[in-house]
Formats: C-alpha cells, structure tokens, sequence
C-alpha cells in the first residue's frame, strides 16, 4: 500500500492540452473516485497513474517515488480494465498467475497466491476454465484476482463495471467495496456513474475538461457543491437551477416565481438558486406549478411539474395521487437550499 | 379473402414454387459441370499414375478410359520413390519438404515479428514502413529475379538450400497479413501484459502469438504453396541434385526423345501429397480466419 501525489500534472496531444495541470493527494489505502462526463480526462489521468499514457508536465509519485518515467512493470500497481482484457487463451489461473510467473516465481508459490484470491472472490471452481466460459460477472471477478493475486501497492479501476446489466452491476459494486475494505489497498477508480462514485468511494474528484471542479467526501460533494457542474452532476435526478435575483430577502426567479431563502441569510447577491429534488416539497404555502409528468418508482414518488417556465423535479417518499396538468404548490426547504453567482460559483 | 382471390393466390405461390425449383436444378447443374472441370485432371492423374504402359496413358487421354484403371499397380510409385540413382524422386521429395518446412517456419517467425511490431511497437516511422511494405507487394517477384541470381552466384551460395530458403522467408504480403491481425486485437491485452510485467517480445510470444492461430494457418498454407511450386527460381540456382526440389525434377521425366507419363503422374501425385496434408492440417483456422475477414469488417 501506498499514497500517491498528483502535482499539477498536464497532459497534450500535439498542441491539443487534454489535461490541465491536476493535482490532488492520494492517502495510503484510500478509495478515490474519479468521476465526470465522457471526456473529461478521467481515464487519461488513470492511464497516465499507471503508466500507459506519456506525462506532458508535472509529477507522480507512488509511495513517495518519482513515476513519471518509470514503466507500467515498475510501478507496483495493478489495472482492471472496462473490458477485463483477460488473456483469452489462458485458464483463470493461467491469467491470474501470469504477472508472478514473469516475476519468476515458483509454480508452488504461483499455486498458492492464486487460490488465496480466488477464496476471497469465490472463483476456485472456476479456476480451469477459460474467459469464453465465464459470465459478464464472472469474468470482472477474475480481472479483479489478476489484481489482487500481485500485492501491489495501488489498484487501478477503469470503469471496470461499465459492461455489466444494472442489477450485476450493484452486486459487484458491493464486492469491490467490500474487498478494498479488506485489503485496504490504496485504489483509484475511474467512473462516469456518480451513484457508483457516491456509493464506493472515500472521497470524489469530480472533473472536467482536463481539470478538477471539487475533491471531497460523497456527502461534502452533495451537501455543498462549489459549482453548478458539481451541483448537477452529482446527484440522481439532478439539482434544480433557477435563474434570478436576491431582492427583499426572497429570490425572485426570471420566470417571476418567489422562492424562499434562509431566514439569517446574508448574500445580497446571486444569479442562480438550486434546489434538490428530496428538498422540495408539496405545501400551501409554495409557490404555484403545473404536474407534467408523474413517475413512481415505488420507494418514491419523482414528479416533474412546471414551475413558472422552469421544468422542476421532485421526490417525495411518499405515495401522491397527482394527475399530469394537476396544479399543486411546491415550496422549497429554506434550510437546504443553494446559491450560486450568475457564473455558477457558490456564494451560501 | 373471396374464394376466387385465395385461388389465384395459390395459382401464384405454386408457380413461384415451380420457377425457384427450376432455378435450382439449373444451378445444381452448373455447380456439377464446375466441379466436373476442375477434378477430372486431378481424377485422371490418380488414374494414371496406377497404369504401368506409357504408351497407354497417351492413347487413353481424350476418352473415357483416361478415368479408369483395370490393374491398378503400385509399380511407378516404387520406382519414382527411390533415394539415389536416376530416379531419386524419394530425395528430390525430401528436398522440397526441407524447402518448405525451412520457408514456412522461419517464414512464420520473421512475417509474425514484423508485422507485431509495425502494429504495436514503439518504433518511429511505423506508417512509412508499412507504407513500404505496401509497395513492395506490388513489385513482380520475377522483376528482380535476374539481379537476386546475380547476388546469390557472387555470394557462392548456388546449388544450396539456405539459397531457395534466405530470399523467400521475408514477404511483404504475410507481414501486412500478420500486421492486419495483430492491429485489431484489443489494445487492453497489450495493456493489461505489460503491466503484469511482460516484456514486448513475451507479449508477442505468450499474449499475441497464440491468439494468431488463424493468421498462422492462412499463412502457413499460402507461403507451403508458394515454397512447395517453386519452379523458376530452383531451375536459375541449382545444377545438381543435391538441393533439388521435387517440381523441377519432374521435368525430366519430359525428354526430348520420350515422355514418361506414367512416372511423371505417380511423381506428381507424390508432389501433391504433403501440400494437401499442410492444407488439411490448418484447414480448419484456415477457413475461420477468411470468414472471420468477412464478418468483422
């Protein structure tokens, strides 16, 4: 186990800049999430972690050495890929004991570490077969032994769940969880699903174009978002935004809607008011809307309704028997709510 | 639907019937015919070469007794199978087995690397290479057969073995095959090797290489052939029987004064046992890898 330091580190294809001088400080056993839209960098500053993408400026370093010109073998990390990358021609042994039979290691020795990781992923019947025989699920298993089985310092996760149905894809987030939990390896794990990202990681570094918007814990990311990018990326359904001004103690919205606003707020001025869905609620006292569209999921209830001329989400724990084109009253809970500059930059 | 209307639509639906069943007689005809072609020559030379009369091979040709033998005999085989003397057929076999077992073996090695290297290597100016490699397909291999006669003579190496293998191992269409193959397996396996610690040689020979089965077998069979029928090359650098392949040695058997037919088709059914067996023997990844070609795109 090791930490790992990121120092501003840049990344160009030609004259193309495709990263912008990141950094961030990886603690010793730490799961961290690299999560933002297609092509935001994510993966390139993975690949560039371990080795398999050049380093156009800056530094890494891995247990406190320099990496910057050191080769993916040298590293001490280990990769599992989006597509698992197993080698096809080789048993699951085979695959999970090829990195230590390079390292020249005995058959025995090779023997052993294998079975030690196929106990703790459940693949010892499977250890004769080939990847063609396994399941989606199955196969992400052995990718993740074929890390393990090393012992290295840092593991690499590259949307490693992307190719999984959804249902297969939470019992292997679980897994993963679990395992960092007892290896307590340092892990760096690359997604575009921030419920993945909420739900695995210790902390969330959450990117775009090529540059960092805000690292912290899942819940930091959610409860104070720096931007509105954060603010809407993070979060399923999204935040809602609404465009306006701070005047007489209220936020009036373009649309001319008033919503509410703390009662010791101090912020004379903000363009943008957010709000999350779980903080809007059904109540006389709001301000007037239209149902839309009504969709219950069974735990709860998410309704779009028309707000001024602002198409606004809602999630109620509750059951409501609302019919699209019914008018109701929405209020927002004062306490919770979000304040942006016209910039999108918090200002509460 | 009336009565009327369903009646003429079987009428139809028979007719339509009638005519794919007319089309298809047509073209079992013609597949028949095709297929008639191309193995009475092959049908006529297994006859052939169990008939011991010469002069009745040659008046058989042109009727129907060309495709029948009333006392097959094994005599021609004996006699063209020889070691040493005259007849060395045994020897000049043996010849074109080292000839080809040496090209395509070696052949798989060097086409394999290359073609591994101009896909994943690291190597500056990959695409110029390959760009060259392009264009040297297109030169005739006859075009610089004079000067490469005039290389080998100076270099003292006529009359050898290591002559009619060294300048056909390197071809520019198996290193595009090879490079063709290797450039659309995933880029993640390479990957996912050289961080477990694999070297770019034992990325091509533990990863790579096993996965080429198909390019292995395609180009195995389509180098053995082309080493197995050799003719121009052989008859420009050898003077004696020493490395003497067999498709040369055969036109002996076409002298001035005679023509040994029953020989020369025992002779050349020998001649086409070992390049059939190559063909058997990858056949299978053989046939994959061309529809593997088709299907991907």
């Amino acid at each position: 186990m090791a930490s790992v330091t990121i120092e501003q580190v840049r990344k160009q294809y030609g004259a193309v800049p495709v990263i912008h001088g990141v950094s961030m400080d990886i603690e010793d056993g730490e799961f961290v999430t690299l999560v933002g839209p297609s092509g935001c960098g994510k993966s390139t500053l993975l690949r560039m972690l371990a080795g398999l993408e050049d380093i156009s400026g800056g530094e890494i370093r891995i247990g406190g050495r320099l990496v910057n010109d050191v080769a993916p073998k040298e590293r001490d990390i280990a990769m599992v890929f989006q597509s698992y990358a197993l080698y096809p021609h080789m048993t699951v042994a085979e695959n999970m004991g090829f990195a230590l039979k390079l390292k020249g290691q005995t058959k025995a020795a090779i023997d052993e570490r294998v079975r030690e990781a196929a106990d703790i992923l459940a693949l010892c019947p499977l250890l004769d077969r080939l990847p063609k025989q396994l399941s989606g699920g199955q196969r992400q298993r052995v990718a993740m032994g074929r890390a393990i089985v090393r012992h290295p310092q840092v593991f690499l996760f590259d949307e490693p769940l992307s190719n999984l149905d959804a249902k297969l894809r939470v019992t292997m987030r679980a897994e993963i969880k679990e395992l960092h939990q007892r290896l307590q390896t340092t892990t760096v794990y690359v997604t575009h699903d921030q419920i993945e990202a909420m739900t695995m990681a210790d902390r969330i570094v959450v990117m775009r174009g090529g540059k960092v918007e805000q690292i912290g814990r899942p819940l930091e990311l959610y409860d104070r978002p720096v931007n509105t990018f954060v603010a809407t990326f993070i979060g399923s359904p999204a935040m809602n935004l609404f465009e306006g001004t701070i005047a007489e103690g209220r936020f009036l919205t373009d649309a001319g809607v008033t919503l509410p606003l703390p009662t010791d707020c101090k912020i004379g001025a903000a363009g943008l008011y957010g709000v999350r869905p779980e903080h809007l609620t059904i109540a006389e006292s709001g301000a007037p809307a239209t149902v839309v569209v009504v969709e219950p999921t069974g735990s709860e209830t998410h309704v779009l309704v028309k707000l001024g001329s602002a198409e606004t989400t809602l999630v109620l724990r509750d059951r409501v028997d609302l019919k699209p084109g019914q008018p109701i009253k929405v209020a927002p809970d004062p306490a919770r709510i979000h304040l942006f500059t016209a910039e999108g930059m918090r200002v509460n | 639907m009336s009565d009327l209307a369903l009646s003429t639509a079987r009428v139809e639906v028979k007719r339509a019937r009638s005519a794919i069943g007319s089309l298809r007689i047509v073209q079992t005809a013609c597949i028949l015919v095709i297929a008639l072609v191309i193995v009475s020559p092959l049908l006529m030379l297994f006859v052939a070469s169990l008939k011991d009369d010469r002069f009745q091979i040659l008046a058989d040709m042109g009727s129907f007794r060309a495709f029948w033998v009333s006392n097959p005999t094994l005599s021609n085989f004996a006699e063209v199978g020889n070691f040493s003397g005259q007849l060395a057929f045994g020897r000049y076999l043996m010849n074109s087995l080292i000839i080809l077992a040496s090209t395509v073996g070696f052949g798989l090695i060097v086409n394999s690397m290359a073609g591994f290297v101009l896909a994943w290597g690291s190597l500056r100016g990959r695409a110029l290479i390959l760009s060259l490699v392009i264009a040297l397909y297109v030169i005739p291999q006859e075009s610089i057969i004079m000067p490469l006669v005039i290389m080998v003579s100076r270099a003292g190496m006529t009359d050898t073995f290591t002559v009619q293998i060294v300048p056909w191992v390197a071809s520019p269409l198996y290193i595009f095959l090879f490079y063709q193959f290797f450039a659309q397996l995933p880029k993640e396996l390479f990957e996912a090797a050289e961080i477990d610690g694999a070297s770019v040689f034992r990325i091509y020979r533990s990863i790579f290489l096993p996965l080429s089965l198909p390019a292995l077998a395609t180009v195995s069979i389509l180098m053995g052939i082309e080493a197995w029928n050799q003719y121009l090359w052989p008859i420009l650098v050898t003077q004696t029987d020493y490395a003497r392949p067999i498709a040369v040695a055969i036109a002996t058997f076409f002298g001035q004064d005679s023509i040994y037919w029953d020989r020369a088709m025992a002779a050349s059914v020998l001649m086409m046992i070992p390049i059939l067996a190559l063909y058997l023997a990858f056949q299978r990844w053989f046939v994959s890898s061309f529809v593997g070609s088709a299907v991907k795109g």
